[in-house]
């Protein structure tokens, strides 16, 4: 079974999207350059020419109401930024123009546009090359947004985007680039609205988006040892979203935490509970809870950036008293 | 040429339009197109209130019909037209449906969005024209459509008409840039009213001519009166025919003016924002009627020419209203299926499902460098 990290299966997809379809273009700041966005897109100049992967002004609006118009024209744009924070830019075109398109001409005009957004995390990223706005991008009717958090997914996530006929949302958290996992050498797709099982569990369902995976998954793995069996599930979209895997595995478990990689108030986790509560809160053996982000802004500094961010033990000391244990004494 | 507001008016009437070297057929066509627009929208006023039958924000062009008869006849069916809330003259350029055009105003099924859109968001996809209220949003979009076009190697264009409030939005200046520097085939036509809503030009802008700040990105500029439809047509056939010819985009700045209010069909002239002296010189120095002059002094038209187009006008505006008013109103609310599509043929023809493996969570995250 081969293996791949995050960021080659980008780079993977991103190729083969090229060679299935000419119409697919790779657009942003830097893109055509040797180092590739985190290597995500190195070498595909070399492959595909500097008409389809093309360097772009620092102008986040207009690179955004490029890849409308250029969708109209029958092209399949790429759109990368290298940081979250950067495409607030273009918001007017994606919430006013991008998700609305479909919509305000009753359904006669697809503009299939995927934007690759990648968050920051970590050596000092500070205030304003971190966040992670999945929420507020999931709130807008007629955007696909998708959060993956293996390298399989991201592969297949992008080639769906990039094929499907709505605008989309691939949101990549940085610190997952480096992490292996199975990735399928064909061009495969991962469909939206399709949650994953990530480990099979009876006590507590716990939801995870985006770089909460792997954590949700540790954590689960020590406090099996503990007798709390978990099982996580992996949204890995969040528009559209898949209500029923999550609420047919609450049946059974009677217990829901989410982690959330945003922040508490407005935080999608929010969302999830209370979609959840909506169907089964009467049957909950215990109050939901959500892990998230302080309600404040990423710190630059390593010592306080440890504190901002969730440590497994912070999500497993929460499980912990939600069954009613002790936190474990490691715990700040 | 440092043209402005003031400077056209301190000129007094304007009487020098002219059709030398023009064949009649043109100037025929021009004017018919303009007669209609005009017709259409005096008739939509006529009816908007007291029925309130079409209950959406309607910016009227009265005024403002030298741009779009110009691109009626500039534009081919294949080439984008991307307009501002001030729509229907643009809608009708490219030769989208009038029936479709009131349908859409009265909210009803056979609209041309199905009531999605109204007035000022209005789209004609199979016309290839699109509408947008959000000032300078559609003009971004058109130089994305420029930069399709440019990669396709089509001879296709898109023209894009803004007000002068558009060049105050930050991606107006982003678009011009990118435009500039990929020549793209676009062409921006901004029809200068002097007023964003009520507030005038001189307020929100330094002086000197928005053509002279874009043509400092180096984007080929031209300002004209307006009013005058062969400067006007003349000015865009050369932009369009630059652009088709691969020689990069054109900025044409036309000084005109509206005669209703900012939206709605009544007069806001009550706030006092502009004087009646300046209302009464653009009436006077109408596009029609200059044009109309020429054309009845020089014999290329009548009287009964004129009566005989606005009898087959106003049987065309009969039949849209009655399309409109006979017409159901949408049904069918299915929210999820209007705002993403249902199916992903294209994703299902080159893509294949596959299984994936159990992931491995006890692996390091990525330590991002400084940079």
């Amino acid at each position: 079974m081969r293996k791949l990290n995050y960021g080659k299966a980008i780079n993977e997809a991103l190729g083969q999207a090229m060679e299935l379809c000419p119409d697919v273009i790779v657009l942003g700041q830097l893109v055509d350059y040797k180092s590739g966005i985190f290597g995500t897109t190195t070498g595909l100049v070399d492959r595909f020419g500097p008409k389809r992967v093309q360097d772009f002004p620092v102008s986040e609006s207009v690179m955004t109401a490029t890849a409308l118009g250029a969708s109209l024209v029958g092209l399949r744009p790429v759109l990368v930024h290298q940081r979250m924070d950067f495409m607030l830019y273009s918001v007017d075109a994606i919430a006013n123009w991008l998700a609305l398109w479909r919509f305000k001409s009753n359904g006669q005009s697809s503009v299939p546009v995927t934007i690759r957004v990648i968050v920051g995390r970590g050596w000092g990223q500070g205030p304003q090359h971190s966040k992670s706005l999945h929420a507020w991008f999931a709130h807008l009717p007629g955007l696909k947004v998708a959060i993956p958090a293996t390298a399989y997914d991201v592969k297949g996530l992008l080639l769906e985007s990039i094929f499907g006929e709505d605008p989309a949302m691939i949101i990549e958290n940085r610190s997952l680039f480096s992490m292996n996992d199975h990735v399928p050498e064909n061009a495969y797709r991962v469909r939206y609205g399709q949650a994953t099982i990530r480990r099979k569990g009876k006590d507590l369902t716990l939801v995870a988006i985006g770089v909460m995976v792997p954590m949700a998954l540790r954590v689960a793995e020590q406090l099996a040892k503990e007798g709390i069996d978990i099982e996580v599930i992996d949204p890995r979209t969040l528009t559209p979203f898949d209500e029923t895997t999550i609420c047919c595995s609450v049946a059974k478990t009677k217990r829901l935490a989410v982690a959330d990689p945003g922040w508490y108030t407005g935080s999608f986790a929010g969302e999830i509970i209370s979609r959840t509560c909506e169907h089964l809160g009467t049957q909950m053996k215990a109050a939901p809870l959500r892990v998230c982000l302080p309600d404040s802004h990423t710190p630059m500094s390593s010592a306080l950036e440890a504190r901002y961010y969730p440590s497994d033990e912070d999500v497993a000391n929460r499980i912990r008293v939600m069954f009613g244990r002790q936190p474990a004494c490691s715990a700040a | 040429m440092t043209l402005s507001h003031e400077e056209i008016r301190r000129r007094g009437d304007y009487r020098d339009l002219s059709i030398d070297g023009f064949d009649h057929e043109t100037l025929k066509k021009l004017y018919y197109f303009m007669l209609r627009l005009r017709r259409c929208e005096l008739a939509l006023i006529d009816e908007y209130h007291p029925a309130d039958e079409m209950r959406c924000p309607i910016h009227f062009c009265v005024g403002q019909e030298a741009v779009p008869a110009s691109l009626s006849l500039l534009l081919k069916h294949d080439d984008y037209l991307f307009t501002h809330h001030r729509s229907h003259g643009y809608y009708l350029a490219k030769g989208a449906p009038m029936n479709e055009l009131f349908a859409e105003l009265y909210g009803k099924a056979s609209g041309a969005n199905g009531g999605k859109a109204g007035s000022q968001d209005i789209s004609h996809p199979q016309s290839r024209v699109y509408g947008g209220a959000i000032l300078a949003g559609a003009l971004g979009i058109a130089v994305g459509a420029g930069f399709g076009i440019q990669l396709k190697n089509t001879s296709q264009i898109a023209v894009t008409g803004s007000g002068e409030a558009a060049t105050e939005e930050g991606i107006f200046w982003e678009a011009i840039n990118f435009a500039s520097v990929k020549k793209l085939p676009v062409v921006f036509v901004c029809e200068n009213n002097r007023y964003s809503t009520h507030s005038p030009q001189e307020n929100r802008q330094p002086p000197g001519n928005i053509s002279s700040r874009v043509a400092a990105f180096g984007v080929r500029t031209e300002t004209l009166f307006g009013n005058d439809v062969i400067k006007v047509y003349a000015a865009l056939k050369k932009a369009v025919e630059r652009a088709r010819a691969g020689e990069g985009p054109t900025f044409v700045e036309a000084f005109t003016y509206r005669w209703n209010g900012h939206v709605g069909p009544e007069n806001d002239d009550h706030i006092g924002y502009r004087t009646a002296d300046e209302i009464e010189f653009w009436k006077r120095n109408c596009p029609i009627a200059l044009l109309e002059r020429q054309l009845f002094d020089q014999g290329v038209l009548s009287q009964a020419d004129k009566e005989k187009m606005s009898a087959e006008i106003d049987e065309e505006i009969a039949d849209a209203f009655a399309f409109a008013k006979a017409s159901p109103f949408p049904e069918d609310a299915d929210w999820r299926r209007l705002n993403l599509s249902p199916s992903t043929p294209l994703a299902d023809r080159l893509l294949k499902d596959d299984a994936s493996a159990q992931f491995d969570q006890n692996q390091q995250y990525a330590i991002p460098g400084p940079y």
